[in-house]
């Protein structure tokens, strides 16, 4: 087996992005929206016929032709859960460096796979289920509300979507902002998980400071902890930890959102968290106060 | 989703795992199968470990103690895990018990071999020494590989029975898309028994993304939907729902999950109590109310049911769009008429202000606010009903 490269993100606003899947419903209309974000989408691939341009971004056949034509180093692909392994290796086969798959649902034995895949390209994968990455004011790779970025010092990593999109929003609330935001998805087979990010955290100069959104179920946050506790990290952690009350044996919503037994329990998250040093908030509202006090504002 | 005992040893019979004689008697009194001659073992199924230790793996004499002994087993919940029925099988005696699992390895995006010749026990509480652990990518050649080599660290009498049991239990996590098949004890029978090895126990834990290419775990989901509400509710609605507190006073119409689950847990320590999780997935709408119809009648089974909490957190989704829906599915259903918060943020806001504002329903921007304001509607609902009695 490779070794897996390090995690690295260099995501600007130049940075040449095509969009697979962007003549479907959410393709065309999230390819805009990460455009009105600043994101530069250079190309769209569809395999529908007919379709040359989506509101202005031209639409290539495949993959090679667009990263060819464009060349695009970065894909967020908008495509059914099956065609998220075939579509992710075309990619990868055509040369793109960064794959964000916010599409839910992709069955755990083909995120395997596409592990093996990308990690044997020396590529970066973000994702299943995820609402993407952004480095706000710069660009924005998938759904997340503009209402919850604006540049900060903080980097978020999270699990779930929507409650990072509600921690986003009171951060920005409070006079904080994001440095860099990663969702890494609910699955429990994934790109990047989030010990992969605690280095790259450690040397980001604009990271002051980390917020952690996790969820009971698999044991990432306990590796997490066992990154950070082991390399010396030196900037501040908050953690949120959803599910502390969730029953178990049944998957709540996330795929990877399931315990049994021991294994991924809150419990077990908040004493290896706790140990490395990290603050783990009950609250939303305590996790944000949490971080303006170590932030000093 | 996690399979119940039961159902994990149907399944895995098809694959050649041999599994003792038995039975299931439902919860609801129903009995699927015979009843195997004596001595017999009385097995609750429920979700989660510890099963042994809480009291629910019970041994009788025939089958009519077996009935007795799964009947006060079924109708009490197991160190708070409901009983979801008892398996009945015929009790093995004079085997060695061996640990076999197959486990994904989320972390490596591989799949673990573990083997331990000290089964029977709580796998954690077995000394790393006593533990034999090989790791495989998931495709058959590798697997089968591992599993051997897994096999014959063993005692020299497990060997052939765990590497034959192994091998059938990698082909059903590779054609299963399982994550876990565990089977804890593996019962090695002396020479001269009818068979050489058999599964005591079963765990099986699949994928419900991987349900549309399964047809036999989709056909299971379907048959016995009242074992599997959850991921049944999930295959035909396409969203998410777990009734958190048969009792609870809350129904909450949210989407996302870690959001959902993080709003329980924050309305629990303030002493409020939730009925569900929903993660509705307003994206998957498309325009049409009959999600929300059938999860509002979903929340209408809530006997203590008195408010109903929105909480939409919109990326995607127009608000405005959403409120139409929304009042639509509450027309749709009106035996469930309890007062309506509504927390949203995102795009259309203004539009579902008006919208819902029509509608009787308080609209707040922060959720904080609408947690009070939650409070607020409970606190009058008690004066109602104080009236009423009075």
């Amino acid at each position: 087996m490779n070794p897996r490269p390090p995690f690295s993100l260099s995501v600007d606003r130049h940075t040449p992005v095509l969009v697979q899947g962007i003549t479907g419903r959410a393709g065309q209309r999230h390819a805009c929206m990460m455009r009105d974000a600043g994101t530069s989408i250079v190309a769209g691939v569809s395999g529908r016929a007919g379709a040359d341009a989506v509101d202005g971004i031209p639409v290539f056949a495949d993959c090679a032709s667009a990263v060819q034509a464009t060349g695009a180093v970065a894909s967020v692909l908008l495509v059914g859960a099956a065609q998220v392994l075939p579509a992710a290796t075309e990619a990868l086969a055509a040369g793109v460096r960064l794959l964000v798959t916010p599409t839910e649902g992709v069955p755990v034995h083909d995120a395997i796979e596409l592990r093996r895949r990308v990690d044997a390209a020396g590529a970066t994968w973000v994702g299943a289920s995820t609402p993407g990455l952004a480095i706000p004011g710069e660009a924005k790779l998938g759904f997340l509300p503009d209402v919850s970025l604006a540049p900060g010092p903080v980097a978020m990593a999270s699990k779930s979507g929507t409650l990072s999109y509600e921690a986003g929003f009171r951060l920005v609330q409070a006079g904080l902002g994001q440095s860099a935001w990663i969702g890494v998805g609910g699955d429990p087979v994934k790109g990047t998980r989030f010990a992969d990010l605690a280095p790259w955290f450690a040397r980001h100069g604009r990271t002051e400071a980390v917020l952690l959104v996790g969820e009971i179920g698999g044991d990432e946050e306990e590796a997490f902890a066992q990154a950070i506790g082991t390399s010396g990290f030196d900037k501040p952690v908050v953690a949120l930890i959803a599910g502390r009350t969730a029953p178990q044996g049944i998957s709540m919503g996330h795929a990877g959102a399931l315990t049994w037994g021991s294994v991924g329990t809150w419990e077990s998250k908040r004493a290896a968290l706790a140990a490395a040093g990290v603050q783990v908030c009950a609250t939303i509202d305590e996790a944000v106060k949490a971080l303006a006090q170590a932030l000093r504002r | 989703m996690f399979l119940f005992e039961h159902d994990a040893k149907a399944l895995l019979a098809g694959f050649g795992v041999a599994v003792p004689e038995g039975c299931l008697l439902r919860a609801d009194g129903v009995l699927e199968g015979t009843i195997p001659g004596g001595p017999l073992i009385v097995k609750a199924q429920v979700a989660g470990g510890g099963r042994g230790k809480a009291g629910g793996i019970r041994r009788a004499a025939d089958a009519v103690e077996a009935l007795q002994v799964a009947g006060s087993l079924a109708a009490v919940p197991l160190a708070g895990a409901p009983v979801a029925g008892c398996r009945i099988e015929q009790a093995i005696v004079g085997a060695t018990e061996v640990y076999v699992s197959l486990a994904l390895d989320a972390g490596q995006a591989r799949v673990q071999v573990l083997m331990s010749d000290l089964g029977g026990v709580d796998i954690e509480s077995v000394a790393p020494a006593a533990l034999v652990r090989e790791c495989a990518e998931p495709e058959a050649v590798a697997l089968a590989a591992a599993v051997q080599r897994a096999a014959q660290r063993l005692a020299p009498g497990n060997r052939a029975a765990a590497a034959e049991a192994g091998t059938r239990l990698a082909a059903a996590f590779l054609a299963l898309d399982a994550q876990l098949v565990e089977v804890n004890p593996l019962f090695v029978l002396p020479e001269g028994a009818p068979t050489r090895w058999v599964a005591a126990d079963a765990k099986l834990v699949t994928d419900d993304n991987a349900l549309y290419r399964q047809p036999a775990l989709a056909a299971l989901v379907e048959q016995a939907a009242s074992r599997y509400p959850e991921a049944a509710r999930k295959w035909k609605h396409g969203c998410d729902y777990v009734v958190v507190d048969p009792g609870g006073e809350i129904a909450l119409l949210t989407t996302g999950a870690g959001l959902s689950m993080m709003l329980i847990d924050e309305l629990r320590a303030q002493g409020l109590r939730p009925y569900n999780f929903l993660d509705v997935r307003t994206g998957g709408l498309r325009g049409d109310p009959q999600r929300l119809v059938d999860v509002l009648g979903w929340m209408g089974e809530g006997r203590g049911v008195r408010v109903l909490l929105v909480n939409i957190f919109a990326g995607i989704t127009h608000l405005g769009e959403f409120s139409r829906l929304l009042v639509r599915a509450l027309d749709a259903v009106p035996a469930f008429r309890v007062p309506v918060v509504a927390r949203l943020a995102g795009p259309g806001f203004d539009e579902a202000v008006e919208v819902l504002g029509a509608r009787g329903v308080t609209v707040e921007r922060d959720l904080p606010r609408a947690i009070d304001a939650v409070r607020g509607a409970l606190a009058e609902g008690v004066t109602l009903s104080a009236e009423k009695t009075s």
